[in-house]
């Protein structure tokens, strides 16, 4: 039983894999061609006001912008085969340089938001579950509503007005102050994980001031769909026949709650919180505009606004990627944490 | 269970208390000091530009300038508070019309030791040309036929007489480079830059910081009142704002709104320093596409405008006085600008003379005109509205407002699309040339709006072959009449530079000048 289940495991993944393929090359094409179809182009966008219509023809041409569209696409999707991004046109930067570099300060960002929408989802969940209908349970419930329907940016607004500005106890913006900044040397990209490899400890609790209000406001936007999703698993699980079992053995209603319902209700959550990662990303890209944290979201918007057609489909397929590589890794969780799990 | 929750609260509390329990950050040190000047001072400076290149081949815009001028020499540079040309890593003179001999200053040297040379003067100008970069300042260059080296000479054979190619080689674009570093055929990375100039860029995350500290060779003249030097890039104005009053940078610069400087002007321990500047806003006519049925109604169209705008109003209350009424393409500060506007429609709004021209002309009134304005990258939304209450108050006109994305607008602009539009201009160089050159020669005219008068081509051909002061200036002169009378555009206002300083921080004022050359040396502590 047991070789058979990681044979068709070990099938499964490898179609997932396969099945990435044309899901990038379809996300790149549509990304290619909305691109195109926008107005502009990166070298109207940055010299246009200084150049006449012949002489930006000439530079448009030489950077290949007037070539027929199928040709740009297979030159696009010949560099990306390669494993080259390309270099951004905005800025002269390697396209890769800027998913490393910025994507550090992302990864920050959503693991700590990730870690916040636990550490608020799964308690209130779990208690709203528990003593459904009650108070809690509408507070609970009204509170995951509330928070996961406010859009990101309403919320930061918000928030950067009352603990910026109103009261002062937070920084509104940037990964840290610029000091902290030039006193940590890039490893990581990740600028606390940084500063903890070279012992610059007097840093962290800059860093860490920075990132609360970013954190936190992403971090409770995605713990509206884990308070729901909580619930309702506990409450279908505290209705199982074992549950049931449980307390006829006399074990403790906290005890059946945490180490019974709450553990079986984890499984279909830990999937739905991998799913979170596409929205964890686009909540990302808000939340980095809305607290100008470095991050590849901000990068992205930026890149965006000046059509920078290498940069974007780079980050996009990137993008891509970390989703596509955090479902994956959430199968093979739920694979090994529920032996039911089939493919 | 029970571990993993104690454990989050346990990290939570320690993130919280971690936030709550820091001290005030970098702006602290960078704040202001007390008392006599310190050269060891550490000045942030903050902007919400961004840098295309550190590379000289691979920009072509302010900010990237910007840069490249702290760490780049010239032959040629522009000293403060001037738009004179000056010796920087070389002496320069004509000889003859179309030879211009530079001399190299001996002593030079770029921050990783080496010396500069006349054959790296000669090789970043042929690589700026053969990089071509579509973003870079080749296109500077076109007036250049040749560049040779020969000891410590280096000579330019140019294709024409032209007299501001003295002023190219003060652009950042003529910065001279390290052979032996920067490729020839490709742009340096930014971080891997070596220049002659006073800093060298010591660290740089795009988009970011960028940390300037004082080039250990540096062989030049100018002495500096700090020993570092931070750019942090922010990523809109409100960001700038807030972080100018928390202290967290010394200097705000660009872009801000004229009610946020004013904001900032009355902010604590903040104070406004303000220069001359010569970013120019224009209200193009395409002759093409205007109204009137002739050249006539169309020439008296645009002359009743010109009559009817009221620059004083708009620079005070859309501007807040940050900008200056214009009254000449060429604006106030450089050699050869006159009011000629003013000389011939007068300083204020005369709505009898501009209802006499149409009249004249017989073109009936209201005239329907659509002007078109851009906001994502001029911000023109308040100047449009303005100017359309203007026209329309006068009862001669009847404007109708109509707007586009960038993206959209520039290429839409200059392809014969709007019949009239607001367009800026950012100088290259702090010359008069640069403000008609590109403008108004019949058959190269940058805005394609189908002005040509072979009189106004022969006087841009006189000036730019002339190297007297006294001759050019005459020429500019009888060019602006010229061009007030065909009114081609409304030149409307002159930009001044501001910036938004922390007590304590001196030189800003002097270093915002019609050059647009940020000199980080100039600014210091006290």
């Amino acid at each position: 039983m047991a070789p058979r289940n990681t044979g068709s495991l070990r099938r499964y993944l490898v179609t997932r894999l396969l099945l990435v393929i044309p899901m990038v090359f379809i996300l790149l094409t549509v990304v290619f061609v909305l691109m195109r179809v926008a107005p502009g182009d990166p070298i109207q966008a940055s010299v246009g006001a200084h150049l006449s219509p012949a002489q930006l023809a000439v530079r448009e041409h030489q950077a290949g912008f007037d070539q027929p569209l199928v040709v740009q696409y297979f030159h696009y999707l010949g560099q990306v085969l390669s494993g080259n991004f390309g270099t951004a046109i905005t800025d002269h930067q390697a396209v890769t340089q800027i998913i490393i570099r910025n994507g550090g300060a992302t990864l920050e960002l959503t693991l700590s938001a990730m870690f916040i929408a636990v550490a608020v989802g799964v308690p209130l969940g779990l208690l709203a579950g528990r003593m459904r209908d009650s108070w809690v349970d509408v507070s609970s419930r009204l509170f995951g509503i509330v928070i996961y329907a406010a859009p990101v940016f309403f919320l930061g607004l918000l928030a950067q007005e009352l603990f910026g500005r109103k009261l002062g106890w937070l920084p509104t913006s940037s990964q840290a102050s610029v000091l902290t900044q030039l006193d940590i040397k890039s490893h990581t990209h990740v600028l606390i994980l940084d500063a903890m490899i070279d012992g610059k400890w007097g840093d962290l609790p800059d860093l860490f001031k920075h990132l609360v209000l970013p954190a936190t406001v992403l971090g409770l936007t995605i713990s509206g769909v884990v308070i729901r999703l909580v619930r309702v698993n506990v409450i279908q699980t505290l209705r199982g026949d074992y549950i049931e079992a449980a307390r006829a053995r006399g074990i403790g209603e906290r005890g059946v709650v945490v180490r019974h319902a709450l553990r079986n209700a984890l499984v279909p959550i830990v999937t739905i919180t991998g799913l979170q990662a596409a929205l964890l990303m686009s909540g990302a890209v808000l939340t980095e505009q809305t607290f100008n944290w470095p991050g590849i979201g901000n990068r992205l918007v930026f890149y965006l606004e000046a059509r920078d057609y290498t940069a974007v489909q780079g980050i996009v397929t990137a993008f891509t990627l970390a989703v596509v590589v955090v479902s994956l890794l959430i199968d093979i969780v739920n694979a090994w944490i529920d032996p039911r799990v089939r493919y | 269970m029970r571990k993993a929750g104690l454990g989050a609260v346990s990290v939570a509390l320690v993130l919280g208390l971690a936030a709550c329990g820091s001290s005030s950050s970098g702006g602290g040190a960078a704040g202001p000091g007390g008392g006599s000047a310190n050269p060891k001072a550490t000045i942030v400076l903050g902007t919400t530009d961004t840098i295309v290149s550190a590379d000289p081949a691979g920009a072509y815009d302010l900010p990237s300038w910007n840069f490249q001028y702290n760490i780049y020499q010239k032959l040629l540079a522009v000293p403060p508070g001037t738009s004179d040309v000056a010796p920087e890593a070389g002496k320069c003179d004509f000889k003859g019309k179309t030879t211009y001999v530079c001399t190299v200053v001996p002593g030079q040297k770029f921050s990783n030791g080496d010396p500069l040379t006349a054959e790296d003067v000669v090789y970043s100008f042929n690589r700026v040309l053969a990089i071509n970069s579509p973003n870079g300042p080749a296109s500077l260059f076109a007036p250049m036929k040749s560049v040779s080296a020969s000891g410590d000479t280096v000579t330019f054979t140019l294709k024409a007489p032209d007299a501001t190619w003295p002023n190219v080689l003060t652009t950042a674009a003529a910065s001279i480079v390290d052979k032996a570093v920067f490729p020839a055929k490709k742009l340096l990375a930014d971080d891997k830059v070596v220049g002659s100039g006073p800093y060298q860029l010591s660290s740089y995350t795009p988009n970011q910081l960028a940390e300037f500290t004082p080039n250990p060779h540096y062989g030049g003249t100018d002495q500096l009142n700090n020993s570092k030097f931070v750019v942090k890039f922010e990523q809109d104005a409100s960001t700038l704002v807030s972080d100018a009053q928390s202290g967290q940078v010394d200097i705000a610069y660009r872009t801000l709104s004229p009610t946020q400087l004013s904001a900032l002007g009355n902010s604590d321990g903040l104070s406004l320093a303000k220069g001359v500047g010569i970013e120019i806003r224009y209200l193009v006519f395409n002759q093409k596409l205007q109204p009137g049925g002739t050249a006539e109604q169309k020439l008296a169209i645009r002359q009743a405008a010109a009559q009817v705008v009221d620059r004083s109003s708009i620079a005070s209350s859309v501007y807040r006085d940050t900008v200056s009424p214009l009254y000449s393409i060429i604006p106030q500060g450089l050699n050869g600008a006159t009011d000629a506007l003013k000389t011939a429609y007068g300083a204020g709004p005369d709505v009898t003379k501009a209802k006499a021209a149409l009249a004249a002309a017989g073109v009936s009134t209201p005239v329907s005109l659509t002007i078109w304005y851009n906001v994502n990258h001029y911000n023109d939304a308040d100047l449009a509205t303005e100017l359309m209450r203007q026209l329309n108050a006068s009862g001669l006109f009847k404007v109708k407002l109509q707007t586009a994305e960038w993206a959209t607008y520039d290429k839409a602009a200059l392809t014969d699309t709007y019949p009239a539009f607001l367009f800026g201009w950012f100088p290259d160089y702090p010359d008069a040339d640069d403000y008609t050159g590109p403008f108004f020669p019949c058959k190269t005219a940058f805005l394609n709006d189908h002005y040509c008068n072979p009189e106004v081509d022969r006087l841009i051909t006189a000036e730019q072959a002339s190297t007297s002061d006294t001759e050019r200036n005459q020429t500019f002169a009888q060019m602006q009449t010229l061009l007030a009378k065909d009114v081609p555009l409304i030149p409307i206002w002159q930009g001044g530079q501001v910036a938004a300083v922390r007590d304590g921080v001196t030189g800003v004022e002097s270093t915002l000048d019609p050059d647009y050359d940020f000199r980080f040396w100039l600014i210091g502590k006290s």
